[in-house]
This record gives structure tokens, C-alpha cells and sequence, in this order.
């Protein structure tokens, strides 16, 4: 069956994970923890915890909603270590998708996971394929659902009008090989609705973000169905049987995939035609084909350094927003209490014989507003300070002992937050 | 004004498809400065909100675009890096030595095609990654001036709903572009000494194209990461490329015919 292929190639060597170098520098953003799910998706509640850990066994039956989880990738990873290969060029097609996905997910702030339900339908293959080599019987019908959607919602707020749905998916349903259906994948969907849309707008226009996972799914209904040609949307929709997934989804996913298909060079071609990077030469010319070669290496280099920097600079841009976003909590928490401290300090400041002492005392509480402000880029403009003067009169005030505050042993409350910006501020500034 | 005028240039370069495809930076630009410059609490109030409102709109409006192309372009990419796969597996199947109709030179030839796809595709992936990439940086600098020029407080919310948008999670681009990787070593596997020795010489054959695209892209990366007057801790590192010279020699202004 065509489908087989399509399966053996996803399989991945555990040898290979270690050269996978530069997954290094993508886990840089945040901790490997055992349960980086947590990490993610913090809002979640911890009822998935168990239920990720059924899913784990893999041998669950039951369609109880199980939350994914990456942990459950290293069970797999060793599981797989001893892979067949029956192809001839030595596993070439066996990608190690396992760390790269793993550091992915670890990578990705997303609590929606679009890269979760895909690992997790991978490892679900693998697993099953382990096992029906190895048993030879009625292959463990993994079969259970998922939902990830609560948790991506939550975090998204209507304020902006914008947007994005609650992605739901399901996990693959594999069957044994004695099993006439076929498997239905996991699939990602997210049907992002325009925010000019209403929410019950028609089917047509929400947007759904295929994984490799689905498009599997997909060819394996094609091919049942005779081929690209043959299939008709409605006929692979209904073999594909994902939830989620409609006629128009299927349709232009189809089109597509007929043009990739029955124009294979062309399609690549046709692209390249705009923008050859090397023309055509005679392969006879044997010097200008190691050129070409050369050229090819030259580009698949600089391109590798321009994916590289992306990551990086990717990684860098969350970092910061998130800092930015956790000072900004902090700083609202500030305003609070701070509002008390500086309205007794701007009645304290008025009278010129305590000035300094005064100054010292409330400057380290303005200081940490005033901080926060700045690093959240915003300009003191706030009408939470009842008197402007005030506040630029001890800005330079503020400055200087903005360094010595730290060492000045004052209430707690207000300096326990601050002493905490300080650091964040300078390993900012260090990185 | 830099970050528009590399904006610019980026789009110019890139790939004719995607030129309208971008942020409109200017757009918003204008924006901000409408409404900074009608005051907030006078009679010119209500063109304030107007115009507040109309930024907010095109910017969810930009971001559909993006989301939509960058989508687009996703399962494209997907579709055809299967179909690369199997189109390998059939080339090694029927010309390679254990193949039905093994063909030194007929192998060879289509390996050859083979390769020049594949290092394609995996440019046009990285592209989309920049695409993404430029576009939420443009973001963030209008966002900020937006917050700057009207002391609002749209940027840290917005952003934060920036990130968690399809366009900016890039993680499958990322994992394919990885794949292409991995296949060329495993197929294609490469003596370090010749990559070295040849590297100087290759680069005139070089043309248009995607190659030219990505050297803009890192050019205009490292560009914009240049130390600004606006710097601040939410600003990234100046971008440091090891190989820039090479990288800066390759930056062809015209097409170099191949004789």
C-alpha cells in the first residue's frame, strides 16, 4: 500500500538526535523542565498532568480528553531507538524529528501547541508501528481525544477584537492493519476567523493551518480514493473524518496538492523561474557542474546562517516581551501601594527641612515606578501621579539613587519587587 | 525613518509574489502622526479617536493579511516537501544501483535537479521566516511609536497578542527548513574541503533569485540592529555575522549572466 511510505518516513533514528546542534540554542528561551507543559501553558489547570501520563502508557482505550505532553516524547525516543530501515539509502528519509520537536515545543510560547498534537500523532505512529512488528497482533488501538482549546483561549483577551479560536484536535486513531478504515490523524485545526467576521460567519472563510500530520492523512484518503485525480473533496473529507475540517479546506488543500503533483519540477521549477539562483547548465560541462555545486553550497550556507539568526533574533523578541509584560505586572502592583508612598511623600516634600531625607525615602519607591515605566517604555504621562511637578522634580532625584537605593534598608514591601527589578534590569542590559 | 527605509528595501527585494504582502509601515506611520498631532482633549478629540480607532483597525487587518499569506505559503510548503521526499525515494527506486532500471548518469542528473530544488526550497522557507520575522519587528516599532507619540498603552497588550499569532509561530517553517537540512547532508553529502576551497569562486555564479533575496535579508537584519538613538532594553543585539565579508562580497547589485 502507497501508504506505507509515507508512514516509514517519519520514523526517526534516536542516533541521530545528537546532531541536531542547533536545536541547542532554540531551548535557550526557557528552562527544560520535566513538565514543560506547565511552562507553556501556565494557566492550565493540573488535572493534565494525570491524564498526560495515561496518555503516555499509550495503551489508554478511552476517549477521555488527555492533555499532550512532550515528556511523553522521551519514552518514545527510547522505544525507537531500534529502528527498522528497509529503504536503501540508508535512513536518509528518517528525520530526527524528536528533538527538534521537542525543543520546539519547549520553545514556543504558544499554548496552543500547533507543533503538540503533531509530535504527538509522530510518536503515535511510532509506537504503533514498534508494535505491530514486534507483536504481530491486533495492533493497541490508541484512541483518545484531546483538547488543547481552553488553554489558548484564555489567554487572549477580545480587547483588540482580534481573534483566534479555540484549536481543538484530536489524536490519531490508528487502527491494526487487519483494519479496513483508516487512520484519522491528529489534527491541529485552527480556523482563524477574521475579526471582521462574526462569530458564527460561513465556513468559507475560516482559515486552517495544515500540519504534515494532516496532509498525511490526507494523501492516504487521495490514494484510497484513486489518486489526485479521482478524489473529489467531498469523498476525502469523509475518509479523513477530522473534526473541524470542512469541504473548502479540503478542496483548495486538493488543488494544491495537484499542482505539486503532476508538476513536481515545474512547480519547483516555476518558482525558480522568477528567481533561478543558478541557470541551467549543460551537464556535459563537467567544470561548470562542480560549479553549480559549489554556487548550491555557498547559498544552502548563507541560507542555513539566515535561519539560524531568525531563530535567534525570534527567541530574543520573546524574551523580552516577556519581561516587558512581567515588569508591567509588577509595576501595577507597585502603583497600587505606591500611590499611599507618594502621596504622603509629596506632602512630606513640601516641607524644605526634611527634603533630603525625605527624598531618599520616597525616591526608591518612585524609583521602581519609575523604572517600571521606562522599561515598559512608556512616558510618565500617567494620571495615576497627582502632582507632575513632584514627580520631575525627584527624577534626577531618583537617578542618583536609583544605584544606592538597593543598600538603603526601607519598609519591605516596596523594595522586595524592587530589588528584584534591579537584577532583571541588568541582565538585560548585560545580554 | 530607518526602519521604514529598510522596510522598503526589503520589500523591493523580495520575492515578486510577496511584495504586497508586507506591513504597511508608512500607512501607520501616517497614523500615529494624525493622531498625535490632533490633541487628545480639545474639539479635535473626536478625530483622535477616529484616527486611534483606524490604526487599530489596519493593524488587525495587516495581521490578517500576514496570517493569511504566511498560512498560504505553510501548507505549500508542507505539500511539497512530502512530495519531494517521495520523489526522492522514486528516483533512488528506479535509477539508483538497487534500483528496477538502475542509471548511473540518469541518477545522476535527476539528482542533480533534486538538489537545486531542495536548496531552493529550503531559501524560500528561510525567506518566509524573515517575512515573518521583519513583519513583527515593524510591528513593534509602531507600536511603540504609537505609545510614544500619544502616551497610550496599546504596545505591551498588542504585542502580546502579536505573539501568539500563526504568522509569528514559525515552528514548522522552522522544522522543515531543519528537514531540508538534514536531507541534503544525508543525500548529498559534502566534503568540508571543498566547500572551502570553491566558496570564493562560486560566488559569481550567483544570481537573482532567492540566493540574492537571502543575502538582503541578513544585510537588512544586521541593518536594523544597528545601535539606535531609540535604544533601550527592548531592543535587540547588534547582530554579529560571523563570514560577513564573504557574505557582503556576495551581495550582487546586478544579475550576473552565466556564460
Amino acid at each position: 500500500m502507497e501508504a506505507r511510505p509515507a508512514f516509514s518516513i517519519q520514523r526517526s533514528g534516536a542516533k541521530q538526535l545528537g546532531n541536531l546542534g542547533v536545536s541547542g540554542v532554540l531551548s535557550s528561551s526557557l528552562p527544560l523542565v520535566p513538565t514543560p507543559l506547565e511552562e507553556t501553558c501556565p494557566k492550565l489547570p493540573g488535572s493534565q498532568q494525570s491524564s498526560a501520563n495515561t496518555a503516555s502508557l499509550l495503551m489508554s482505550q478511552s476517549s477521555s480528553p488527555a492533555l499532550l505532553q512532550s515528556t511523553t516524547s522521551s519514552h518514545y525516543i527510547n522505544e525507537n531507538s531500534a529502528s527498522w530501515c528497509p529503504e536503501p539509502l540508508p535512513g536518509f528519509l528518517d528525520f530526527p524529528t524528536n528533538t527538534t520537536i521537542q525543543n520546539n515545543q519547549i520553545e514556543s510560547n504558544s499554548c496552543a501547541g500547533v507543533m503538540a498534537s503533531e509530535e504527538f500523532g509522530k510518536r503515535n505512529d511510532w509506537q504503533e508501528w514498534a508494535d505491530q512488528l514486534i507483536t504481530d497482533d491486533d495492533a493497541l488501538t490508541t484512541n483518545w481525544n484531546e483538547l488543547l482549546a481552553d488553554t489558548s483561549v484564555a489567554d487572549m483577551e477580545p480587547k483588540m477584537a482580534y481573534q483566534v479560536p479555540k484549536p481543538s484536535s484530536n489524536i490519531p486513531v490508528q487502527h491494526s492493519q487487519v483494519h479496513p478504515q483508516l487512520p484519522s490523524p491528529s489534527a491541529e485545526i485552527r480556523p482563524v476567523l477574521t475579526p471582521t467576521s462574526s462569530a458564527n460567519s460561513a465556513p468559507t472563510k475560516s482559515r486552517m493551518r495544515w500540519t504534515p500530520e494532516l496532509h498525511e492523512a490526507f494523501v492516504e484518503a487521495v490514494n484510497n480514493l484513486g489518486g489526485s485525480e479521482r478524489a473529489t473533496p467531498k469523498g476525502v473529507l469523509k475518509l479523513m473524518k477530522v473534526e473541524g475540517l470542512t469541504i473548502y479546506h479540503v478542496k483548495s488543500h486538493l488543488q494544491k496538492y495537484r499542482t505539486a503533483r503532476y508538476r513536481p519540477e515545474s512547480s519547483e521549477g516555476s518558482s525558480e523561474k522568477r528567481l533561478t539562483s543558478i541557470d541551467e547548465i549543460s551537464s556535459l560541462d563537467l567544470k561548470t557542474g562542480i560549479e553549480i555545486t559549489e554556487a548550491l553550497q555557498l547559498q544552502m550556507e548563507v541560507q542555513k546562517r539566515l535561519h539560524e539568526q531568525l531563530e535567534i533574533q525570534r527567541n530574543l523578541q520573546l524574551r523580552i516581551e516577556e519581561q516587558g509584560r512581567h515588569l508591567q505586572m509588577m509595576f501595577e502592583k507597585q502603583c497600587k501601594s505606591g500611590i499611599d508612598v507618594v502621596k504622603a511623600a509629596s506632602s512630606a516634600l513640601e516641607n524644605p527641612s526634611t527634603l533630603s531625607s525625605d527624598a531618599i525615602q520616597d525616591a526608591p519607591a518612585k524609583t521602581e515606578l519609575e523604572t517600571a515605566q521606562v522599561d515598559c517604555g512608556k512616558t510618565p504621562t500617567d494620571t495615576i501621579f497627582a502632582s507632575p511637578a513632584l514627580e520631575e522634580g525627584s527624577q534626577d532625584l531618583n537617578r542618583k539613587h536609583k544605584v544606592s537605593q538597593t543598600e538603603t534598608p526601607e519598609n519591605s514591601e516596596p523594595y522586595n519587587t524592587d530589588s528584584s527589578l534591579q537584577p532583571a534590569k541588568r541582565s538585560r542590559a548585560d545580554a | 525613518m530607518k526602519f521604514g527605509k529598510r522596510l522598503k528595501q526589503q520589500v523591493q527585494e523580495t520575492l515578486p509574489d510577496w511584495r504586497d504582502k508586507y506591513l504597511s509601515y508608512k500607512e501607520l506611520k501616517k497614523l500615529v502622526r494624525l493622531i498625535s498631532s490632533a490633541p487628545p482633549f480639545s474639539y479635535g478629540s473626536v478625530e483622535h479617536g477616529m484616527a486611534g480607532a483606524e490604526f487599530v483597525r489596519l493593524l488587525n487587518s495587516e495581521i490578517d493579511k500576514f496570517n493569511t499569506f504566511f498560512m498560504e505559503q505553510e501548507e505549500d510548503y508542507i505539500i511539497r516537501h512530502e512530495e519531494l521526499k517521495q520523489r526522492i525515494q522514486k528516483v533512488i527506486d528506479t535509477l539508483g544501483p538497487s534500483g528496477s532500471q538502475p542509471s548511473e548518469a540518469a541518477y545522476k542528473e535527476e539528482m542533480r535537479k533534486i538538489r537545486k530544488n531542495i536548496v531552493n526550497f529550503h531559501g524560500e522557507m528561510v525567506l518566509l521566516e524573515n517575512y515573518s520575522n521583519i513583519n513583527y519587528t515593524g510591528l513593534a516599532k509602531i507600536l511603540k511609536k504609537y505609545d510614544k507619540r500619544t502616551g497610550g498603552l496599546l504596545r505591551l497588550p498588542f504585542i502580546q497578542k502579536v505573539l501568539e499569532q500563526p504568522f509569528f509561530i514559525t515552528d514548522l517553517v522552522s522544522k522543515l527548513v531543519k528537514q531540508c537540512e538534514y536531507m541534503i547532508d544525508t543525500v548529498f553529502p559534502v566534503e568540508e574541503e571543498e566547500i572551502m576551497k570553491e566558496r570564493r569562486e562560486s560566488i559569481r555564479v550567483a544570481g537573482e533569485g532567492i540566493f540574492r533575496n537571502t543575502i538582503a535579508a541578513l544585510m537588512t537584519m544586521q541593518e536594523i540592529r544597528r545601535g539606535s538613538s531609540t535604544h533601550s532594553h527592548f531592543s535587540l543585539p547588534p547582530l554579529i555575522l560571523p563570514d560577513f565579508d564573504l557574505i557582503q562580497s556576495s551581495q550582487l547589485n546586478s544579475p550576473i549572466p552565466i556564460v
